[in-house]
């Protein structure tokens, strides 16, 4: 049997079957020469992993179809550990307090508060696109080790950003959109397009859909990821216009295939070099050489409209259909609320979204202020994601600020199945029950625990969290019983999404206890009092059972 | 006696223990169920992900349109193994030819369904829940399949997985309305380390009855049957062994790994395989070619390492693909995707033959796709009956419907015989509308002479075939229709002294 630290080539010797990340790559882009010296490069490395998919829902239960604003009466700390589990990273326990102290539309309106946007990872996201024939091989071969390095220091960023948020769902919502209009960046290979299109997510991510979805199509990321800038009046590829219609807009079953065909034919004559595109977006339209000689000029009939159509007047006509802000309110519902989607309440927030000039933020804020959100169904119904999982988990334990390798993040993260920046292709992750399975489940529980005792797969750190300091936090002088059964009623209360049953508080307790008496165990005890070894314990215990798993 | 209650009596006293140490888990002990049906046959499905091109993997080397639409893509007569006067292999499958021809391998053309979807996910789901194209089925067929022996899966569960799928399997295939019967497996030592190290033992509340217990009942479901089966799977592969070398692919591992399982003694019915890579929208030349290389290197050292340790008999490897592609490259040196495609099945006990023909490349669909010869719910039918010998009604459970086997297992096994019909009888032909040749089958009750018939719908005979004495039983007979127009014709069959009749259309 071997033992602890586990390589990541042992784990992932079985683990990942394919190179998709191959397979998609452009072989003539941005130069035949470059693209073979990026091809091989990729294929020294070992390949990303992905969890397979899974497609289950549960039986529907009765759930209150009710949209209308929540009473007050059910405000309280198990609705505000919802709203701000589901909206935002790692939510700590006074922030939970303090949401449930106000009234609800105050808690959801706060967390649409404008925030400033992040420091930009590095000078390099300004770096123009390179003269690559102007190169040697061994100057591509430089760039590209210097490529890769800047896009995980982008990944680190991102990650960073996440644990380090606010009580605000800005940084949830960029998430959300990376997910929504899934781009890898092994495929699009410029740091800087990932950068750009992550500020795009961030900038217009809660405003109006159409405007995100202009700026996503014709930013230099979606550009090369979906071929656009490969598809000329000849040779139209139809790979963005059926991703546009499928994933990005009406959802299947709303168009034809004709419908596709015509639409990429309008897609055709935006080209990018990897940081900078031919497409002006004041006015709508691409320019230059390329926009007039690739460029389909003729006429297009869409979804029974006719016309010299180009990318933005196919956009126009998408927005123009009912079933695209259904589609997108069922995204948005899937990851803020549940998989089985309530039609009735989807309906009404697609309506919501449209009567309000399709401004993202008013079908959430509707949402988030309904009866329908807070049913005690949802709680705990989510099983998390691993970004938000871990990256929700350091936040919670205070560990935000602390120095992690980037490698301790890259590394958990690819195994568990959500290496941001590189989604398994472009209907993004497939979440839900698919992050659970006998062989991520064993690692997410041993790759939590390593923020207590510093063992992961991927080797050790010597830092963990300060379990005193968040007991600490939690506890409360004027609440009944002694501190240990209030710390372990509280710790079930942050860590799981289901209520904490009578067995597993008696079970958690008796591990924090070890044998002793409740009140053997002092809220106050010093650093080195080997009580904190228990509440340790405590902490690896909690991350073990299932219950951890759901938020 | 019901079938299933046979199995549990018969194997409830056989005390096949396992170390799993079932008490500490506040769970009643089990009686030591095995899982393999009457048979200890095992089948092994490979899933060539991302959409073969079969055009290019069985190559139509007599089609000028194949060669006159694919100007780069097209593989020359000459460079293709021969397999007869149309088909050929791709060059890159010799192994395959030689399976072939020392009767190892049966070939079927033209699986798909119809109406075929071209988006990867729609098609990938249809082939796994074995549904219609416009039905969405919320469980997989594999999972309906082994639901019928495992009603109560995972409460009752057998001391074997039930099914195992490699890494990056699409768990849909697997799904009941319950649970999920698949075991997902990696390298089994760093499993069954880290499983083992970090499983919480202990008495469970019951979940809440909210849509958050439900989740928390299947996390804690995967909880502990990863860690039961981690144990099984990880000692069974420390006794198996391999015989031969393998590939040095992902591929290659999981059929070596699969090797090692049985050879260690698992037994586990029914395994999920993946070889990843083949939406080969761009420059598929080389990338098929080695992709088709691995395929056919692993597999020929899979069977070699099966058969050097006497193990071959038992296992039938089936290659499935969620579509095929166009029969036209793009212009991006590759192909788009299409809809049916060739099914490859290999072992000692396949029928070496030619199931189909080649896709005619004039008449296809609207889309300007193939038509199918057969439905891939066919492929799976004969599975379960032919290869498992499971009851004909168990795989119309499975899909709903009854699917007509195709007869490319050699030695069926069939716990019940069916019984003779009283009187000579005949079954829908398949397909129907047809182009250009459909399969008539028909079942004897006695040893009788044959004779069919094709009519126009005036009663004129257009054709007859005299088939001499025929066995009693199920007998199948391909009409070609290639010399006929389109239009609906009458099939007659004469046997037994009664004559039948059955009205079929070609369609050109």
């Amino acid at each position: 049997m071997s033992g602890l630290p586990l390589s990541r080539r042992e784990f992932l010797k079985g683990g990942q079957a394919s190179r998709p990340d191959l397979d998609r790559l452009n072989p003539n882009w941005p130069t035949k020469r470059a693209a073979k010296r990026i091809r091989t490069y990729l294929e020294k490395k070992p390949p990303i992993y992905h969890p397979p998919k899974v497609d289950e829902i549960p039986p529907i239960l009765p759930v209150t179809h009710s949209t209308q604003s929540l009473r007050n009466i059910d405000w309280n700390m198990g609705a505000a550990k919802h709203l701000l589990c589901r909206t935002m990273f790692g939510p700590k326990y006074p922030e939970i307090k303090a949401a449930s102290e106000n009234p609800v539309q105050i808690a959801v309106s706060s967390l649409f508060n404008t925030i400033d946007m992040p420091e930009p990872p590095g000078e390099w996201v300004n770096e123009p696109a390179p003269q690559w024939d102007a190169l040697t091989e061994d100057e591509i071969d430089a760039l590209i080790e210097q490529y890769n390095e800047w896009m995980w220091d982008l990944g680190y960023w991102w990650m960073k950003n996440m644990m380090r948020n606010s009580v605000n769902i800005w940084e949830m919502i960029t998430l959300f959109w990376h997910n929504f209009f899934a781009t890898a960046q092994s495929k699009v290979f410029f740091p800087q397009a990932m950068y750009q299109q992550n500020n795009v997510f961030r900038q217009y991510g809660l405003g109006n859909f159409k405007e995100l979805l202009r700026q996503v199509t014709f930013g230099p990321a979606m550009m090369i990821w979906l071929d656009i800038h490969a598809s000329k009046h000849e040779e139209p590829n139809e790979n963005f216009a059926r991703e546009l219609l499928e994933l990005f807009t009406m959802g299947v079953d709303n168009y034809t295939q004709d419908d596709i065909v015509e639409a990429s034919r309008a897609f055709t004559g935006y080209v990018t070099n990897g940081v900078d595109t031919n497409y002006n977006f004041e006015e709508g339209t691409g320019f230059g050489w390329w926009w007039n000689e690739w460029h389909d000029f003729g006429p297009k009939t869409f979804l029974g409209q006719t016309g010299n159509f180009n990318g933005d007047d196919i956009i126009d006509i998408i927005m123009e259909q009912d079933a695209t802000a259904v589609h997108i309110c069922t995204r948005l519902y899937k990851w803020f609320v549940y998989e089985n989607v309530d039609e009735t309440v989807v309906n009404e927030m697609a309506d919501v979204l449209r009567n309000n000039d399709y401004n993202i933020s008013n079908a959430l804020y509707f949402l988030f202020n309904s009866e329908h959100f807070y049913d005690e169904n949802f709680r705990g119904a989510d099983i998390q994601n691993p970004v938000t999982l871990m990256q929700g988990l350091i936040r919670k334990c205070g560990m935000e600020d602390f120095d992690f390798s980037l490698q301790y993040f890259i590394h958990s993260q690819e195994f568990l199945g959500m290496l941001p920046l590189e989604p398994p292709d472009v209907s993004g992750w497939p979440g839900y029950r698919s992050w659970i399975n006998s062989i991520t489940l064993p690692v997410r529980k041993l790759q939590a625990s390593s923020v207590i005792s510093g063992d992961s797969p991927w080797g050790q750190f010597d830092i963990g969290a300060d379990v005193r300091e968040l007991a600490q936090s939690m506890y409360d002088p004027d609440e009944e019983g002694y501190a240990s059964e209030q710390i372990v009623k509280k710790l079930g209360f942050l860590f799981f999404g289901n209520p904490l049953s009578e067995n597993l508080e008696g079970r958690m307790l008796s591990v924090l206890l070890d044998g002793a008496e409740p009140y053997d165990w002092s809220i106050n005890a010093p650093e080195n009092d080997p009580q904190w070894n228990r509440m340790r314990d405590l902490m690896i215990y909690i991350m073990r059972v299932p219950e951890f798993q759901l938020a | 006696m019901k079938r299933r209650d046979f199995i549990k009596s018969a194997f409830a006293l056989s005390a096949f223990g396992t170390q799993i140490p079932v008490m500490a888990l506040g769970r009643k002990n089990r009686a030591g169920r095995r899982v393999q049906w009457e048979t200890d046959r095992i089948v092994i499905l490979i899933k060539l992900n991302g959409g073969n091109d079969g055009l290019n993997t069985v190559i139509p080397i007599q089609d000028n349109i194949y060669y006159n639409n694919r100007p780069t893509l097209a593989i020359p007569q000459n460079q293709a193994l021969t397999i007869d006067d149309e088909n050929a292999f791709h060059p890159s499958l010799s192994a395959f030819q030689a399976l072939y021809q020392s009767g190892n391998m049966s070939l079927i053309h033209g699986i798909g369904y119809p109406q075929g979807n071209l988006s990867h996910f729609r098609s990938s789901d249809i082939w796994v829940t074995g549904s219609d194209a416009n039905e969405y089925l919320q469980t997989g067929w594999i999972g309906r399949l082994l639901e019928q022996e495992y009603p109560d899966f995972p409460s009752n569960a057998p001391d074997h997985p039930l099914a195992i799928q490699f890494n990056s399997a699409n768990l849909l295939e697997f799904k009941t309305s319950e649970s999920n019967t698949g075991m997902m497996v990696f390298d089994p030592e760093t499993m069954y380390y880290i499983i083992n190290g970090q499983y919480v033992a202990g008495q469970n509340d019951p979940a809440p009855d909210t849509y958050g217990g439900e989740e928390l009942d299947f996390v804690r479901e995967v909880d502990l049957l990863s860690f039961e089966y981690a144990e099984v799977i990880n000692e069974t592969a420390g006794h198996g062994s391999n015989s031969v070398e393998y590939p040095n692919s992902n591929l290659g591992y999981q059929l070596a790994l699969t090797a090692q399982m049985i050879s260690g003694g698992l037994e586990t019915p029914i395994y999920r395989i993946y070889q990843h890579g083949y939406d080969t929208h761009a420059d598929q030349e080389n990338y098929h070619a080695q992709l088709l290389m691995d395929l056919n290197n692993s597999i020929l050292a899979f069977m070699e390492d099966l058969a050097n340790q006497g193990l071959m008999d038992k296992v039938m490897i089936v290659t499935t693909s969620e579509f095929g592609r166009r029969y036209f490259e793009n212009g991006s040196f590759g192909t788009d995707h299409g809809t049916s495609a060739p099914c490859m099945v290999f072992g000692n006990n396949v029928v070496p033959e030619m199931f189909g023909e080649q896709p005619s490349l004039t008449n296809l669909d609207q889309f300007e796709n193939l038509h199918i010869q057969y439905d891939f719910r066919q492929l799976y039918s004969s599975i379960i009956t032919d290869w498992f010998g499971l009851d004909q009604s168990i795989a119309t459970t499975v899909f709903n419907q009854g699917f007509e086997t195709i007869p490319f297992v050699q030695t069926p096994l069939s716990v019940k015989n069916p019984p003779l019909p009283a009187k000579f009888k005949m079954h829908s032909a398949y397909p129907n509308p047809f182009n250009p040749t459909t399969t008539l089958s028909y079942t004897l009750p006695s040893n009788e002479s044959v004779t069919i018939r094709l009519l126009n719908l005036r009663g004129r005979v257009l054709k007859t075939h005299r088939l001499g004495v025929q066995k009693a039983g199920k007998h199948l007979f391909k009409l070609d229709g290639r010399s006929l127009s389109s239009g609906t014709y009458i099939a007659q069959m004469e046997a037994a002294g009664s004559i039948l009749h059955q009205k079929i259309t070609l369609l050109k």
